[in-house]
């Protein structure tokens, strides 16, 4: 629950020289951008200086097999090829379901998920936020709802269902791993609850006592 | 590929079919699933049978995208100009993840930077507070520099401070056809006011222990 500015990292000397370094490296990344954003660069540059000089917050790590975390929070993306009339299924049964995938709250781990259709309905864009590290996430949705991932699933072009020992290995092979990941507050979806209700009872006791 | 969203009356009209006829309309959808699908239909009814008598209707987050609760999505996809994705990712890497700016427009959940098809484009997905509108004017008002210098990089970006900016974000965003949230009611704002809520709470009873 803390939020912890790691103050390990921050090491006086040496520190502004690889600033200076990087400002540098921008500049030259940008020498053959456009005008608009070579000026913005320059408008931007003082505040980057100090931003690439500050401790990062936590870098940005790998989230285990696949994808990126940020601190607690990871990102898993998929683009997955759609069998014949696997779209339509997976649409009609969303729709259905009228944007209600709860299903995802007894998983317990999963900050936002969403659903998109690409490329005339030959693929699935799956973008998720989630707690922790790969493996334990992908065991988290088969051993809790594997029914509910098996019917999403079933017009994905080659899917081996998620009881299959090849499931890990079909989603890690269709994840595209996020070069830039940033999140807002590094909570877990189970401490952000915790603090919903601590808020709450707060509120009360601040009602009651003023009663 | 513009308002794929569904309205609202549309979908709470249809809250009006029975249960059981969704039911039924969930297993004609999947008569030509494979047999992996179907069984897990059949596996998954009782829990789906909930979810179907819950489903509420979709929301929107205005213009274009989908929104659950106060908590909106936008995901783009969009190519690269030329030496675009090198510079995106040599930016990316200097800035090792640090998205200060996104602190400053204070309404931005997450959001993630992925290069697809061999560098030729990019997608960029968020989930951010509110009406899609503000948000975009947010990034405008807040950091319209480090927009330019991200965006920059995509084809025929007309510059956050062009009036046609938010059609060009508009072509290039496709709406999600499902969107969850955990904590659809909060915002950034309010997770960090019940962050240090939380924290003024431990002290109080360190304090008191």
């Amino acid at each position: 629950m803390v939020t912890t500015a790691t103050p390990t990292k921050v090491k006086g000397s040496g520190k502004s020289a690889s600033a200076q370094q990087k400002i540098q490296e921008l500049r030259d990344l940008y020498a053959d951008a456009p005008e608009l954003s070579r000026k913005a660069l320059e408008n931007v540059l003082q505040e980057l200086t100090d931003q690439v000089a500050q401790t990062p917050p936590p870098p940005v790590e790998s989230a285990g097999r696949a994808g990126s975390r940020l601190g607690k929070v990871s990102e898993l993306t998929l683009i997955v090829p759609l069998a014949p009339g696997g779209a339509k299924r997976l649409r009609t049964f969303l729709r259905l379901l009228g944007g209600n995938l709860n299903g995802a709250d007894k998983v317990g781990t999963v900050h936002d998920m969403r659903f998109v259709f690409l490329d005339n309905d030959t693929k699935l864009l799956f973008a998720t936020a989630y707690d922790g590290d790969w493996d334990a996430y992908i065991d988290d949705f088969a051993t809790r709802i594997p029914d509910y991932l098996d019917v999403l699933n079933a017009g994905w072009e080659g899917w081996p269902g998620i009881r299959s020992p090849q499931a890990k290995d079909y989603l890690a092979k269709h994840q595209v791993t996020a070069e830039g990941w940033y999140v807002a507050n590094d909570l877990t979806v189970t401490e952000t609850r915790q603090l919903k209700r601590v808020g709450k009872a707060v509120n009360e006791f601040l009602d009651k006592i003023s009663e | 590929m513009t308002a794929t969203t569904q309205t609202p009356t549309a979908t709470r009209s249809k809250a009006d079919v029975g249960v059981e006829q969704k039911v039924q309309q969930l297993r004609d959808l999947y008569a030509d699933a494979p047999e992996l699908g179907k069984v897990a239909l059949e596996n998954g009814l009782p829990a789906l049978k909930q979810e179907l008598t819950a489903a509420t209707a979709a929301q929107n987050a205005g213009r274009i995208g989908a929104r659950q609760g106060r908590v909106s999505e936008l995901t783009g996809i969009f190519p690269f100009a030329k030496g675009g994705a090198k510079r995106l990712r040599g930016l990316l890497q200097l800035l090792e993840g640090n998205f200060q700016g996104a602190d400053k427009v204070g309404t931005v959940h997450d959001m993630r930077f992925v290069f697809l098809d061999n560098d030729t484009k990019l997608l960029f997905a968020t989930a951010y507070d509110g009406e899609w509108d503000a948000y975009i004017d947010d990034f405008a008002t807040k950091i319209p520099n480090a927009m330019d210098l991200l965006f920059c990089n995509a084809a025929g970006w007309p510059g956050i401070r062009s009036p046609k900016v938010k059609d060009w974000i508009v072509e290039h965003q496709i709406s999600a056809e499902a969107w969850y949230v955990a904590n659809p009611n909060l915002t950034v704002t309010e997770t960090r006011r019940l962050e240090r809520v939380g924290k003024a709470v431990e002290e109080l009873l360190d304090k008191i222990g």
